[in-house]
């Protein structure tokens, strides 16, 4: 399997996604430290505290990944349907299975370790910021640090399982816009904030989401031995 | 000869509609089986059942004595293919693709690479990504991929497609060595006759999604296939002399001016001499062979009029 997902990283070459992680990071940051600004006209301070400000951040880093996330499946998964490269790939002597779960498991693992990882640079570096501009309450203890890195690590499985529903829309049409579109769907739909209220906060919600990300993924290749390359 | 593939009562329904009905092929060890059709026959098909990437309706496949089921894929290791037209990552180059197709054959031999590209007259060229190589290019990398693993049996859709003369000629050459050398089998479909006459031990025609004829070259070859033709303005006086002085009757009037003779026995010198000596006029007169052309049409055509 992981000799599988090697291949894979070798067919697609991940540089252009790792400069985009790097790019995405980068606007995440500026867009936070930017929000306060905007909104500092209307109404008074932006974030209560440091908890409220990572949830912001963490936010902004599953939307942005999970959508990364699913131009990985529609350039690894769907792309080699539209170019045809599938009927190459299962002349080869290994199970279908395991050829599209070594995609998927690249993908997750990538998508997981981008999410957190963001997570935690935004986060660092926002805070950080925020003892010279004061965009928050500082808050000096550590209480709220172990409570954070469990929160960003929960919601970043639940975001990865998320992201997962896209191929199953993606697979249905064999298209790569449908894909990146479904996905953007779920996951503003999950991540919208509706006076400081997304349903994203009720951690069941997401991860229910997860399960059932998981389960369309199995559902959706469940057939694929069986199934026609035409 | 022992037969490294044969299919019995293969058939494939797509939708409703039979695309593949009751094929049963059976294809001996180290020969070139030319596999002869329309496009739209099944041929394509059929080639993918036998790689299991379409899985039959019903009938039974069976590769280097294995039944090959919905499961099975050991079997591909010893296989090469190309199918339809030859596709690649074509953002990588040639040399990348090659790699990861070995990679994925688990085989390992950095020297097969180089080798092959040689052999399909491909060099200078592994440093290039694929999308800028032309159709004819990718079509000698396509049989670089198929053979590099020097597979027992190769599985080739049009391999010729997007050639030009010569590199038809060098295909022809590198199938033919393949064969004799390597001792492969090659499984070669084409509507392109010329080519398949030339190169294959036995042909498999198919029509419709019916193998309507599996025959060995040699006994098409040995089937009537010489005549003489012989052209002239006055067909009615022809055909009496050569009913009536040179007893021949096995001879059929193409249209009013051509008639084909199918005695071989009776010398095209003695038939041109006893023409001259009643007066007719002889525009020309050839000895001539049906192609693996006209065999095909006529089989073809036998098929539409019993349908």
């Amino acid at each position: 399997m992981l000799n599988l997902m090697k291949l894979e990283m070798k067919k697609n070459k991940f540089g252009w996604y790792f400069k985009g992680v790097v790019i995405a990071n980068f606007f995440i940051l500026l867009f936070m430290c930017l929000i306060p600004y905007v909104e500092s006209i209307d109404e008074g301070p932006m974030f209560s505290g440091v908890t409220d400000a990572l949830s912001v951040v963490g936010t902004f880093v599953r939307v942005t990944f999970v959508i990364f996330a699913s131009v990985l499946y529609a350039k690894l998964i769907i792309d080699e349907y539209k170019s045809n490269t599938i009927s190459v790939l299962f002349t080869y002597p290994i199970q279908r299975k395991k050829i599209i779960l070594a995609k998927i498991l690249l993908i997750t693992g990538m998508t997981f370790i981008v999410i957190v990882g963001s997570n935690v640079f935004v986060s660092g570096a926002f805070i950080m910021f925020n003892h010279y501009i004061n965009l928050f309450p500082n808050d000096l203890s550590n209480k709220w640090l172990l409570p954070a890195l469990v929160n960003i690590v929960v919601q970043s499985i639940a975001a990865t399982g998320m992201s997962l529903i896209c191929i199953y829309f993606g697979m249905r049409k064999k298209s790569v816009p449908t894909t990146i579109v479904s996905s953007l769907l779920i996951i503003s739909l999950v991540n919208s904030n509706n006076g400081n209220f997304s349903i994203s906060n009720i951690i069941a919600i997401p991860l229910t989401l997860a399960v059932i990300g998981v389960g369309i993924a199995y559902f959706t290749f469940r057939n694929i031995d069986r199934v026609d390359i035409v | 000869m022992s037969i490294i593939l044969s299919t019995s009562h293969l058939s494939k329904t797509f939708q409703g509609k039979d695309v593949v009905t009751d094929v049963s092929m059976r294809v001996s060890q180290g020969q070139i089986y030319g596999f002869l059709g329309p496009n739209g026959a099944g041929k394509t098909t059929i080639m993918k059942m036998l790689l299991n990437l379409v899985k039959p309706t019903s009938g039974d496949i069976e590769i280097f004595g294995e039944p090959i089921k919905q499961s099975s894929i050991e079997y591909l290791k010893r296989i090469g293919s190309i199918i339809e037209y030859p596709v690649f990552y074509d953002k990588l180059t040639a040399l990348e693709n090659l790699e990861l197709h070995c990679a994925y054959m688990g085989f390992y031999n950095k020297k097969a690479i180089k080798e092959a590209l040689e052999l399909v007259h491909l060099t200078n060229v592994d440093h290039k990504a694929v999308r800028e190589f032309s159709l004819g290019m990718k079509q000698r990398l396509g049989i670089a991929r198929a053979i590099i693993t020097k597979p027992e049996l190769l599985i080739l859709d049009e391999p010729i497609n997007g050639l030009d003369p010569v590199g038809m000629k060098d295909m022809r050459n590198i199938f033919g060595m393949l064969s004799k050398e390597y001792g492969m089998t090659l499984l070669i479909s084409s509507h392109l006759l010329g080519e398949v006459e030339m190169i294959a031990d036995t042909i498999g025609i198919i029509k419709s999604g019916r193998l309507i004829q599996e025959i060995p070259m040699d006994t098409i070859k040995g089937q009537n296939t010489d005549y003489v033709e012989l052209k002239t303005p006055d067909y009615k006086k022809a055909t009496f002399i050569l009913e009536n002085k040179l007893h021949i009757t096995n001879f059929k009037v193409m249209d009013n001016s051509v008639i084909r003779i199918y005695e071989t026995s009776i010398a095209q010198s003695d038939i041109s001499k006893m023409l001259i000596m009643n007066d007719i006029a002889i525009e020309s007169i050839n000895k001539k062979t049906a192609s693996l052309e006209e065999y095909f049409l006529t089989q073809i055509e036998e098929v539409e009029n019993y349908a």
